[in-house]
């Protein structure tokens, strides 16, 4: 008998004890003779027979603690989930808002400083860069203002390590 | 079955915790058993546990209804184990139970006192201690298909190899466990 027999039928005794050759009725058949002759497989068989009631047999459970910890674990969680969705859900909503009334907001004061333009007979290039001036400005405000404040922290520390 | 996975992914959609609860009760025994199997230690396991179903909670939205959420729950855990596994230490699975660490708690099969259920919890220790000497990828598709009584396919899924590696994984780890067996018949 070769050792590739012997590999054959204990590779089959692994996958029958799978349950997933026993359609397979030629193997079985040549498995069921080859059993008949070889001790070596037929012990090999009665060991993964066993083997594999020990290891069902091995009772591992999860404690009680365990399972309610979890269970507070995955609820609290699930609490911030649904929290951030809101608080994401009213960022979206208000930087919605913001860009809309942003959008009106530049198309009303782009047609106001045409029409002062106009009545103040002014070029048009003129109450354009008006117009860029007056929407640059608060951003250019706050831009000086916090480097001011940035400056004056910086000399105010200063002078406590000087 | 195809229903219940149907609800299933639809509550997980929802985040609904009671689903959670439930699914919690359900599964507590057997994933416990199959991080147990993948980690050897009972704490690890334990925090392991408690984070598989936090990430059930934030990733159930991808759970595919086609297949069985215990196949999907189980792919999920051993992810988290890899994952904790190369923030611990940069190597393969194969390592984690070399550090002699005892694992699997075989407590007390049941108060019947007779000499066979001696031996078998004997013999059942000594299995123990021989899965503990297992690679982890034997060790996992032997938990999974004689624990679990995953089919093979489910096992290929869970642990993203081709069925001939299964197949593989299965013979070679009864192999090798044959040894301990014998140990314990002595």
């Amino acid at each position: 008998m070769t050792a590739d027999a012997h590999e054959r039928a204990r590779k089959l005794i692994a996958l029958d004890s799978s349950e997933e050759l026993s359609a397979d009725q030629s193997s079985n058949a040549w498995l069921v003779a080859h059993l008949e002759t070889c001790a070596s497989c037929h012990a090999f068989a009665e060991n993964v027979g066993e083997t594999i009631r020990g290891l069902r047999a091995i009772p591992i459970a999860a404690e009680r603690s365990l399972v309610s910890t979890t269970q507070m674990r995955v609820r609290r969680r699930a609490l911030e989930l649904q929290s951030q969705r809101e608080r994401r859900w009213l960022v979206s909503v208000s930087c919605t808002a913001v860009a809309l009334c942003a959008l009106l907001s530049t198309v009303a004061l782009w047609r106001g400083f045409e029409w002062l333009g106009t009545r103040a007979q002014l070029a048009s290039s003129v109450w354009q860069v008006g117009f860029l001036v007056f929407c640059v400005m608060p951003a250019l405000l706050v831009g000086i203002l916090l480097l001011a404040k940035d400056k004056h922290l910086a000399d105010h520390t200063g002078s406590y390590t000087g | 079955m195809a229903q219940e996975s149907t609800e299933i992914a639809r509550g997980l959609r929802r985040r609904d915790p009671d689903l959670l609860d439930r699914l919690i009760e359900r599964y507590q025994h057997r994933l416990l058993r199959y991080l147990m199997c993948l980690t050897g230690r009972r704490e690890l396991a334990e925090d392991l546990f408690q984070e598989t179903w936090i990430r059930v909670l934030e990733r159930g939205h991808q759970f595919n209804d086609k297949y069985a959420f215990g196949t999907w729950l189980f792919a999920v855990a051993r992810n988290l184990v890899i994952d904790h596994m190369r923030r611990k230490q940069p190597a393969s699975l194969d390592g984690l139970l070399n550090d002699g660490e005892a694992a699997f708690d075989v407590p007390a099969t049941g108060q019947a006192s007779a000499f066979d259920t001696t031996l078998q919890r004997e013999q059942n220790e000594h299995i123990a201690a021989g899965m503990q000497h297992l690679p982890a990828e034997y060790r996992e598709a032997l938990v999974l298909r004689f624990q679990e009584g995953m089919s093979l396919d489910e096992i290929a899924s869970v642990a993203r190899v081709p069925l001939g590696t299964v197949k593989s994984r299965i013979y070679r780890g009864l192999s090798a466990l044959e040894p301990w067996l014998k140990g314990a018949a002595l």
